[in-house]
């Protein structure tokens, strides 16, 4: 790269971008502020500190969702800027869409997670690497049950359908993932993955 | 044979003998035996030989003997003559060692100083033809010329100049370069180099920048950095290099290296910090234009950060002795640049490069009072008219940022409330627009839609900035913002992750340190004012984040006071009525009081005496009184709530005069009643639960005397023994579990702290006599083995000889036939070490620091050759449950102990920990967790070597993906928690692959140990990332990345 082609580009503020509150769990307890490192739970002794988690929510399942699916990818850093997906609002959790893949085999455990993606200008060359990064990061960290299907929004970038055809095709993207200059672009755009 | 012929057979193989002969000789002539002339002359045959090397030995000879004469034996004349002989002779051997002695001597004058440079200059033109040695030995001679004879040498003017220049031009040695380049430091601030600038300029800068790297095991220990320290002091020694060294330097930020970039900075910001102001100010435009692109476009952060520093430097340098401020100073000439171009990219304030802008105008207006009032002029206004015309909260939050970073700059200028000194002459630029700053952030913090957090954020923070500088609003517009706070919290509903109630926290007890009395006049009563009379069983709590707040914003001593009368007075009316409500609600406000008191220094507290009367006295005498059922109510009948109490009681006692400790030593058990108002519990006949929950404070007083106390109290003397007797029977036989707890830890705190060690043994015997209760099948009830171990804690923690005994007998528990005992036995091995909030060092137990390390050593090989044995004895002859018991044990310890104490038994601690993960059932969870915790520790500070060296990767992978499984089969169970922490432990594998490196770090060339698994791992993984628990799956992602990515494959494999 030796060019950067888009050097300003708009910047979201890491705080106002979207996430999964934890509900409940600290508001349980008795003191979950403050007060809980002026009082070390009262003392108690082997017994009664076993494991805290109890059976019923032991038993609860917590299906992968749309925002997993952005917290899995909005992490990655663009390859220009040292700044990720999510800030630069290339991934949006509207943009992210889990579907079972054949609606009319209800007992199907298939899915499919479309996700769509903005460049920050209309003629950035790099879609096509961001379009990669991100499903190599869903292929590494989704189960096998998952079809991917990662494309660029309509209408945000001047070659769009001829990136969405790379993007589509399974062997051009096999063929990519051997090029060792590349696959090290996009290991350098997860470093920042956690 | 001469001794100069000696001398030259043995030179070169036997230094001490050469020594020794011209030593000899040396005395010879102080004594007059033979003169110095002789001795010279006796070179004669061999000075003239053809073959250099003969010539270098007898010229050697020579110098030897001249270094072992006595400083002051050589005349003047002797020492003229000798320099003349070196110098005609300069390039053999030893003649340059020679003139390096003669030079040192008191004698030599400024004459010869000269004579010898001549001689140097005239003779070494091809110095970089020869050996580093001899190279090195010149520049020693040069050097000490330069300390000793500086006036010659200066004298010599161009001709010493040009002289070191040529003889050091081509110098590539790092060692030789280390003297060259301080000898040519000394000329360049010493000489008069006008007429060869440019010379001396590249003299050094050719080296620019250092690419050195020194060789592994380098004995002289030069580091790259020592090279470019020493280049950087020459290149900015002077401001006569600006014309060549600035521009040079700035070109060298062209280059692609980071590396080589940063030695640039560093550099400019040396010629910057060292040149005069005016020369700085020649430039100080074309720096900035420079600059300006590595602060904008960053490749790396510390380029940036250093690009920053310089700039905030010339701000600096340029502010020197001016007071007045005017368009026409120097620095305003190079503001004026600086700030259009903030200007314009603050235009579109949510872009990238608005926030390096920020940081632009935050630091070079940090850098002086002149300087924070030049930018302010500029800048201020423009973002006011941008605020107003801007089209959306995401610009106007990038501008009110923008306004920080200059508030935050303000802050350094002109400092705080509290700040101490530094008055700045200057009025404060900002002032001017006060009323506007108080209008917009007023506004975006109070107007602006409530689910805009970020923005309402970052208003307060502006805000609060503001409030605390020094001499900037009124106490009214501070209230005015105190108000909002107030608002905030009382007010407002939560909204997402309340990161806005957080700030609004903080931000009341910063204003706290400044402005005491706003807190204490406006937040106080509107807190207070909302908190309940009593509250309702069940009710919502909703008294709990007013008391929170109220903890937090009363750290200060007289808002402490404030808080203690307002909430003790609460608390006494609620412990008059007939129906309080809930308990929770009284034991929330001596949360609040403890916290706040945790967070002080109470022993420096004026008003701890009045804690002391109202709460150690007037609450226990109260609780005194609940217990024997003359009280209201039952509040100061709650174990919880008498918990609470204790701990402030304990925390009280800690901080008072000793005498004031004797009276509460005296009334441990009686809480300051008389036994006509309340019996107290050691030998009484018959008590009621009520009466005995009051050990609860009883153990929290005693625990915060002082030991100098001890025989104030009751029934110690002249000894314990029958009151230990006495809470032995009383903890075994009581019923409820808080009384039982506290008896426990009253006696084990009685045998660790007051116990004298004369009387060790009554404890030894209650440890035997406990003993002998276990019923012919081994078994023993649970209340007794706790009553055991807590006594063994007791003992073991101050190390009393018979420890060992002690841990052997407990172990023995284990065995036990009856599986009660036996798992019970198990489980109670982690309180031995445990940290515990009575008997705790801040309490003065007796802790001993090997405690840890005795019991560790002494129960690993005992619990390891126990487990081999019912390995090999198998389950037919052994009952099952005696391996999971000693497990346990083991798991129990392990938590308590430091990992630098486990390293050296990791041998024999690994196979037993891999067993513990074997264990499959639902009771074995806390088993397993605590050992995948202690892995996790082994891993994270050792790396994987310390265990592929026991040999046990493989399995230990092999078990940790089995604990991963959600469904393992019939009668397994691994719960998330326990799969997330195998997880862990598998990142942490791949992470850690060298000892003690930082996350991410690339796996060390050659074969990883992990690499015959990392198929194995990520197929597992694979099906790990369907884990019905989120958590799971996250841990999952996170170790699967790290095995892809750390442990390394042949470069291009993608499974």
């Amino acid at each position: 790269m030796a060019e950067i082609q888009n050097s300003n580009p708009t910047i979201l503020n890491a705080a106002d971008l979207p996430t999964r509150l934890r509900p409940a769990a600290t508001r349980k307890t008795e003191y979950g502020g403050i007060f809980t490192s002026a009082l070390p739970l009262a003392p108690v002794d082997y017994e009664s500190a076993l494991s805290s988690d109890s059976e019923d929510d032991n038993l609860l399942e917590e299906p992968i969702d749309e925002q997993e699916i952005y917290d899995l990818i909005s992490s990655i850093s663009d390859p220009e800027h040292p700044i990720s997906l999510g800030e630069l609002a290339v991934v949006s959790l509207p943009d992210i869409e889990i579907k079972p893949t054949l609606p009319d085999v209800p007992d199907s455990p298939l899915q499919t997670v479309t996700v769509l993606i903005t460049p920050t200008i209309t003629h950035c060359s790099l879609a096509t690497v961001i379009g990669l990064g991100v499903r190599v990061r869903l292929e590494q960290s989704l189960p096998s049950r998952f079809r991917m299907d990662v494309r660029i929004k309509e209408g945000t970038h001047s070659t769009g359908d001829e990136v969405n055809k790379q993007l589509a095709d399974k062997e051009r993207v096999a063929a990519a993932l051997e090029n060792g200059a590349l696959m090290g672009v996009i290991a350098k755009m997860m470093e920042t993955c956690h | 044979m001469s001794a100069l012929q000696t001398f030259m057979l043995v030179v070169d193989h036997d230094k001490e003998e050469a020594k020794r002969i011209a030593e000899g000789i040396a005395q010879d002539v102080e004594s007059r035996k033979v003169t110095l002339i002789d001795t010279v002359q006796s070179l004669g045959e061999y000075i003239n030989d053809e073959d250099p090397i003969l010539r270098g030995k007898a010229v050697s000879y020579l110098t030897a003997v001249i270094q072992a004469l006595s400083p002051k034996y050589l005349t003047r004349q002797q020492i003229q003559v000798l320099t003349t002989f070196f110098c005609d002779r300069i390039e053999d051997g030893g003649a340059v060692a020679g003139l390096r002695t003669l030079q040192g001597l008191d004698r030599f004058n400024k004459f010869l100083a000269t004579e010898v440079a001549q001689a140097l200059f005239s003779n070494f033109q091809d110095l970089q033809s020869r050996s580093q040695t001899q190279r090195f030995h010149v520049y020693q001679l040069l050097n000490d010329l330069m300390s000793n004879h500086r006036a010659a040498m200066r004298d010599m003017g161009d001709i010493s100049l040009l002289g070191v220049v040529d003889l050091m031009t081509g110098e590539k040695d790092p060692r030789n370069l280390m003297i060259v380049f301080s000898i040519l430091k000394v000329v360049m601030v010493e000489w008069d180099i006008s007429n060869h600038v440019e010379t001396l300029f590249d003299s050094v800068y050719n080296y620019f920048p250092i690419t050195f790297r020194p060789p592994p095991n380098d004995p002289y220990g030069i580091t790259a950095q020592d090279l470019k320290g020493r280049l950087q002091d020459c290149i900015s020694s002077t401001r006569h290099f600006a014309p060549h060294a600035i521009p040079a330097l700035l070109e060298k930020l062209d280059s692609t290296s980071p590396n080589v970039k940063k030695d640039a900075l560093n550099t400019l910001i040396a010629c910057i910090q060292s040149y005069d102001p005016d020369t700085v100010s020649k430039f100080s435009v074309t720096v900035w234009g420079v600059l300006k692109f590595e602060i904008l476009n960053a490749q790396e952060e510390f380029l940036s950060q250093s690009s920053l520093e310089a700039l905030q430097l010339i701000a600096k340098r340029l502010s020197e002795g001016v007071t007045e401020v005017s368009q026409e100073l120097p620095l305003a000439k190079y503001l004026d640049p600086i700030t259009k171009e903030c200007n314009e990219q603050l235009q579109e304030p949510q872009h990238k490069q608005a926030k390096p802008c920020q940081s632009i105008l935050n630091c070079v207006s940090a850098a002086s009072p002149v300087s924070f009032v030049l930018v302010v002029q500029k800048v201020v206004a423009p973002i006011f008219t941008l605020y107003q015309e801007a089209d959306g909260i995401v610009k106007q939050r990038a501008l009110l940022e923008t306004l920080n970073g200059l508030f935050e700059a303000a802050t350094n200028v002109f400092g705080q409330w509290t700040t101490r000194g530094g008055e700045v002459a200057l009025d404060n630029p900002l002032l001017e627009f006060k009323d506007q700053f108080s209008d917009v952030f007023g506004q975006a913090l109070m107007g602006a839609a409530k689910e805009e957090v970020s923005f309402r954020v970052t208003a307060l923070k502006g805000f609060l900035r503001l409030s605390t500088l020094r001499d900037f609003f009124q106490e009214n517009e501070i209230g005015l913002f105190v108000q909002y706070l107030d608002e905030i919290l009382l007010k407002e509903e939560s909204v997402g992750r309340d990161d806005l109630k957080k700030e609004a926290i903080a931000a009341l007890s910063e204003i706290s340190k400044h402005k005491p009395r706003l807190i204490i006049d406006i937040t106080f009563p509107a807190f207070v004012a909302t908190l309940p009379e009593e509250a309702e069983e069940g009710s919502d709590e909703s008294y709990l984040p007013t008391l929170e707040t109220l903890a937090q914003i009363s750290v200060e001593r007289d808002i402490f006071e404030t808080l203690f009368r307002r909430l003790f007075s609460k608390l006494t009316i609620l412990l008059q009525k007939p129906q309080p409500g809930s308990v929770a609600y009284p034991r929330a406000i001596l949360v609040t009081l403890l916290y706040v008191m945790q967070q002080r220094d109470m022993a420096q507290d004026p008003s701890v005496d009045l804690y002391f009367d109202k709460i150690v006295i007037g609450l226990c005498r109260n609780v005194a009184a609940s217990a024997s059922g003359k009280a209201n109510n039952r509040i100061l009948n709650d174990p919880t709530v008498l918990d609470t109490l204790g701990r402030l009681c304990n925390l009280i006692v800690r901080s008072v005069s000793l005498q004031k400790q004797e009276k509460v030593a005296e009334n441990v058990y009686s809480l300051f009643s008389t036994p006509e108002e309340f019996a107290s519990i050691p030998f009484a006949q018959t008590t009621t639960p009520d009466q005995e929950r009051t050990i609860i404070i009883s153990t929290y007083l005693l625990a915060g005397i002082s030991k100098d106390c001890s025989n104030r109290i009751p029934h110690t003397n002249p000894e314990m023994s029958a009151l230990l007797s006495d809470l032995v029977r009383r903890s075994i036989s009581t019923t409820e579990p808080a009384s039982h707890q506290a008896y426990l830890r009253h006696l084990a705190l009685l045998v660790n702290k007051f116990l004298t060690k004369e009387h060790l043994s009554i404890a030894e015997n209650l440890f035997t006599t406990l003993f002998q209760t276990q019923d012919p099948a081994g078994s023993l009830n649970p209340p007794t083995i706790r009553t055991i171990f807590w006594l063994s804690k007791a003992l073991i923690l101050r190390l009393a000889p018979t420890t060992t005994n002690i841990i052997t007998t407990l172990l023995t528990l284990l065995s036990s036939p009856d599986p009660q005992t036996s798992t019970t036995s198990s489980q109670s091995f982690t309180l031995l070490l445990s940290d515990d909030d009575i008997i705790s060092p801040t309490n003065g137990a007796n802790i001993r620091l090997l405690s840890r390390q005795r019991l560790f050593t002494t129960v690993i090989p005992l619990i390891s050759s126990r487990i081999r044995e019912v390995n090999i004895a198998g389950t037919d002859t052994t009952p099952s449950h005696i391996k999971p018991a000693h497990l346990t044990a083991l798991a129990g310890i392990l938590s308590t102990i430091p990992t630098a104490l486990v390293m050296p038994e990791l041998p024999t601690l690994l196979p037993l920990l891999l067993q513990s993960l074997d264990l499959q059932t639902a009771d074995s969870v806390a088993v397993r967790t605590a050992t995948l915790n202690t892995l996790a520790v082994i891993i994270r500070d050792n790396g994987v070597a310390v265990i592929d060296q026991c040999g046990h990767v493989n399995s230990l992978v092999t078990r940790l993906l089995k604990t991963t499984v959600t469904n393992p089969g019939p009668g397994a169970v691994n719960s998330p928690r326990l799969r997330a922490e195998a997880l862990k432990c598998l990142n942490l594998l791949a992470t850690h692959q060298v000892p003690g490196a930082a996350n991410n770090a690339r796996a060390p060339p050659g074969v990883s140990p992990l690499l015959p698994v990392k198929k194995q791992v990520l197929l597992a993984l694979r099906a790990v990332l369907d884990d019905p628990k989120r958590d799971v799956r996250k841990a999952a992602v996170d170790a699967r990345g790290a095995w892809l990515r750390g442990v390394d494959d042949a470069p291009d494999e993608e499974e």
